[in-house]
């Protein structure tokens, strides 16, 4: 049973052209989120699914829980694309006259409350003209994701008092 | 009636104060320094001491940076205890 969330804690959903960020309750779907970032001057996309994984240090994983300051983390992670359709660099064959974005569209959408384990609790897709820029840019999305996005996970292990359950951290 | 702020707790800092949000009123009605909430705030919830150190702050949804360590908090803001994060 999921233990009560801060109300702060909110689903949201924040888009514009050229990204996406969803904070959900629901399981997420890969195909929808997929199909949200195609265009047809898309040659590649790249997906990420961070899964659940059974085990930690030895012990069994039962679940996960995520609970985030939605109306921050929401910003946060709508920055991390933004960051990334301004730095991720065209392919060098590109010649200079023509502009063809780097990126296309880029998809983040975390999923909040109890993920059980082998389900998705993060998928981040993106959409380019080409391979380099669209791995290069789901890489940095992630990596920029984990670093500050306003998003905390519980993890809760068989055999142990659900109160004592660690909250993590990324960077410990 | 005098002024306070609301403060958001997540995570550890949730878990050691037992609330998600709590209306603090700023100490002798006047203006608070950020930098000095940590230690209102352990004042009122011992427990938070530990994970205070290793916490930053956001401000009415905008993280505070160090340059901004010298913000004065009025009454009205929302701060949040920002721990070290986990989502991805």
């Amino acid at each position: 049973m999921a233990n009560p969330a801060p109300s702060t804690s909110t689903a949201a959903r924040e888009e514009w052209k050229g990204g996406i960020c969803v904070l959900t309750y629901e399981p997420l779907d890969v195909e929808t989120i997929m199909r949200s970032v195609s265009d047809d001057r898309a040659g590649a996309t790249a997906i990420f699914i961070g899964t659940t994984r059974n085990s930690f240090q030895g012990k069994v994983v039962t679940r996960l829980e995520y609970q985030a300051y939605s109306k921050l983390a929401i910003k946060t992670i709508a920055e991390s694309i933004r960051n990334a359709h301004n730095s991720v660099s065209p392919s060098a064959h590109h010649s200079a006259h023509h502009h063809v974005p780097s990126l296309i569209s880029c998809a983040v959408h975390h999923r909040l409350g109890t993920v059980p384990v082998g389900e998705p609790s993060i998928v981040i897709a993106v959409s380019s003209p080409h391979r380099k820029e669209a791995f290069a840019a789901c890489e940095q999305i992630l990596e920029d994701v984990k670093e500050k996005a306003q998003i905390w996970k519980r993890e809760y292990y068989e055999g142990e008092r659900e109160e004592e359950a660690e909250w993590k951290a990324n960077n410990c | 009636m005098s002024p306070s702020i609301t403060v958001l707790y997540f995570a550890a800092a949730s878990t050691a104060t037992g609330l998600f949000e709590e209306v603090v009123e700023l100490p002798a009605s006047e203006p608070l320094p950020l930098s000095k909430l940590g230690t209102h705030l352990t004042s009122l919830h011992p427990k938070l001491d530990e994970i205070l150190k290793t916490s930053q702050w956001s401000v009415n949804a905008e993280m505070v940076s160090d340059a901004d360590s010298d913000m004065m908090l009025k009454g009205g803001e929302e701060v949040a205890v920002i721990c070290p994060v986990s989502g991805g």
